[in-house]
């Protein structure tokens, strides 16, 4: 029965087409969401993931960065060292805030590293450098760009004006972009030198983070300290918790237009061969062997279909950050997972009503004329 | 000679009070191995009704058909695709050949729906495909098919299972005479050398002399049909009682349509020898 239902599908190629366009588009649609997501995840813990940082201590209770504030007392920097396997401690401060330049506004997190700082600072530097200094900034070479600006051009933050010394990559997301300044400037526009946001940890050659994290709160008082793994980890739970409604209901959408378009083309492809399908039936056929041509039909259509969306958004992943080098796709092993399981559940949703309408068929019907 | 299949007292009835059709009324029949059955009758008589029955697509309102000892009318709806697939062949006038499927996948499709094996199915259809002279168009889609080859592969179809009963609904309806004849002279070789009964409805008057039996279905009933014979001469079916002339010849007696056929006939008396 499969070779029937190939051969039925690629009869009408006119129809093929058609169904095959209409549930790859609403394949797309799921799969590159669902890349931008992942994408947007992976470059929203960029900072937390390149910091250089084996633990991050926080404010009790704050466990994680994005739209979250967390103030520690800069004493407790001190305590923090004294705990047995850390190697460094380096604070920073950290506020979500946009940057100006000229008239491009553009979001990002904010970050204040000393100019000694053994983690927390830009990791990939195109041009210029790397440590921020008094009155500098290191921004994304994509938002610089943007906006229009190279080193030496002027940036608001915080209503202070920086300059701009160094260019980074990788510092950018849909979410919005790193920029570094030093700890002392954050600090006077916090007008506020005696607190940090986080302490960052390295810990001593050998020395297991997750043991040592827990040797920071045992040790010093209202802190939460979090391995990077789990820091990131907690940073990536928050994005998808704010997009999973977004992702649900274009996930619906794509679900319900591949449907549509499936059971729709599934539906009058069984109704065009529906004197075919009596013949069978006259023959001897069990209507559980036309039920198989049809859900074959209906499966080899959304799997050419998912193939073509796979590949479609394949080109889509690279082609995206041509366009825009915020935009990062990366097509992940549940998405296409959830996907193939959609596709096989809209095949089979478009089967069921062909099958029951062949069930009704009267095989009878071969001899009556037409 | 015990009956291949046998149908006892069948009736028919659509619809209940007043809407009710009897379409077939007390019908008895049996149909003996090789033997062809020309059942005619005008439109409305209850011939589809009838096929239907007979292979098993209908169920009758009353009466038993049975074939090999089963009686098809006992047997659940389950139980009578399997039924159908073994015991027969099905020929319908508009072909009825799958569009998509190639002549060879056509015959092949009804080997593997009675469970046979790929390798199996294709080689008996090409056995079958060849033998009817199709051997070149075993690729073809039926699109690209004449009437009467596409026919042919429907004959082949409905041997692939090799059933005891061919069941064919105006097979020559949509053909010319010559490839018509030709498609009857095919399904009465395949009674008489594999002992298989052929069951044909048809308008045509032509296909008379191939069958054994002549039965005329009117108002739902099986009537009696007056004598024929087919003159010598030109071949046509004339009814013995109204033949223009007639003559006997070594105790053999002989229909004409016209004086002139008999005369003809005479002519070939005095200087060949009579036809077998």
């Amino acid at each position: 029965m499969i070779r029937l239902a190939w051969r039925n599908l690629t009869q009408n190629p006119a129809r093929l087409l058609i169904s095959l366009g209409g549930v790859s588009v609403a394949l797309v649609l799921m799969l590159t969401l669902d890349a931008i997501f992942t994408g947007m995840e992976q470059r929203v813990t960029a900072f937390i993931d390149r910091s250089g940082a084996d633990i991050f201590v926080s404010q009790q209770d704050v466990r994680n960065m994005h739209m979250a504030s967390s103030s520690l007392a800069r004493g407790q920097q001190a305590r923090v060292k004294s705990v047995a396997g850390v190697a460094s401690v380096t604070p920073i401060l950290y506020v979500t805030n946009p940057i100006l330049a000229g008239k491009d506004r553009s979001l990002a997190y904010i970050i204040g590293v000393p100019s000694d700082a053994k983690a927390g600072g830009p990791w990939e530097i195109e041009s210029g450098r790397e440590d921020p200094g008094a009155g500098g900034v290191v921004l994304d070479v994509g938002v610089a760009a943007k906006a229009g600006i190279g080193l030496g051009g002027e940036v608001e933050i915080l209503g202070d004006t920086f300059e701009v010394v160094g260019l980074s990559h990788g510092t950018a997301s849909m979410a919005g972009s790193v920029a570094f300044i030093s700890l002392d400037d954050f600090a006077d526009l916090w007008q506020d030198s005696d607190t940090v946001s986080f302490l960052l940890v390295e810990t001593a050659p050998g020395e297991a983070p997750e043991q040592v994290a827990a040797g920071i709160e045992a040790r010093v008082r209202d802190v939460t300290a979090m391995t990077r793994q789990e820091f990131a980890r907690q940073e990536r739970k928050v994005v998808r918790d704010m997009s999973t409604d977004i992702l649900a209901i274009m996930n619906i959408v794509g679900f319900l237009i591949g449907l549509a378009v499936m059971a729709l083309t599934v539906y009058t492809g069984t109704l065009s061969r529906r004197a075919e399908y009596g013949v069978l039936k006259a023959l001897g056929a069990r209507n559980g062997k036309l039920a198989a041509t049809v859900v074959w039909q209906a499966v080899i259509s959304v799997s050419l279909g998912f193939l073509i969306a796979l590949i479609l958004t394949s080109l889509l992943t690279v082609a995206a950050p041509l366009a825009s080098a915020s935009l990062r796709l990366v097509i992940g092993l549940p998405s296409v997972a959830k996907v193939v399981v959609t596709s096989l559940v809209i095949a089979g949703v478009a089967s069921l009503l062909p099958i029951w309408q062949m069930a009704r068929l009267d095989p009878a019907t071969v001899f009556r004329r037409r | 000679m015990d009956p291949i299949l046998e149908m006892n007292h069948v009736s028919k009835v659509y619809g209940e009070g007043a809407t009710e059709v009897k379409a077939v009324q007390d019908v008895s029949l049996a149909l003996e191995p090789g033997e062809v059955v020309l059942v005619m009758g005008p439109s409305g008589s209850g011939k589809t009704t009838l096929l239907s029955m007979l292979g098993a697509l209908l169920r009758p309102s009353q009466g038993e058909i049975r074939i090999d000892g089963t009686d098809l009318t006992r047997l659940s709806e389950s139980q009578l695709p399997r039924l159908r697939l073994q015991n027969f062949g099905f020929i319908f006038q508009d072909f009825n050949l799958l569009s998509a499927l190639t002549a060879l996948e056509n015959v092949m499709l009804v080997a593997q729906l009675a469970g046979a094996r790929n390798g199996d199915a294709r080689r008996r259809a090409v056995e079958i495909l060849t033998d009817f002279g199709l051997q070149g168009r075993l690729d073809f889609l039926p699109e690209k098919l004449s009437g009467g080859e596409k026919q042919r592969v429907a004959i082949a179809r409905a041997l692939i299972n090799e059933p005891a009963v061919i069941l064919a609904d105006e097979p020559t309806a949509n053909l010319d005479s010559k490839i018509g004849f030709e498609i009857m002279r095919l399904l009465r070789q395949i009674a008489k050398e594999q002992r298989r009964s052929v069951v044909v409805v048809s308008h045509d008057q032509r296909i008379r002399e191939i069958a054994d039996r002549v039965l005329w279905l009117e108002d739902g009933g099986f009537k009696t049909l007056a004598a024929t014979a087919s003159d010598p001469v030109c071949g046509m079916a004339i009814e013995k009682d109204r033949a223009a002339a007639s003559l006997t010849w070594e105790g053999a007696e002989y229909f004409f349509c016209s004086r002139g056929c008999r005369a003809e006939f005479e002519a070939g008396l005095r200087s060949a020898p009579l036809p077998a």
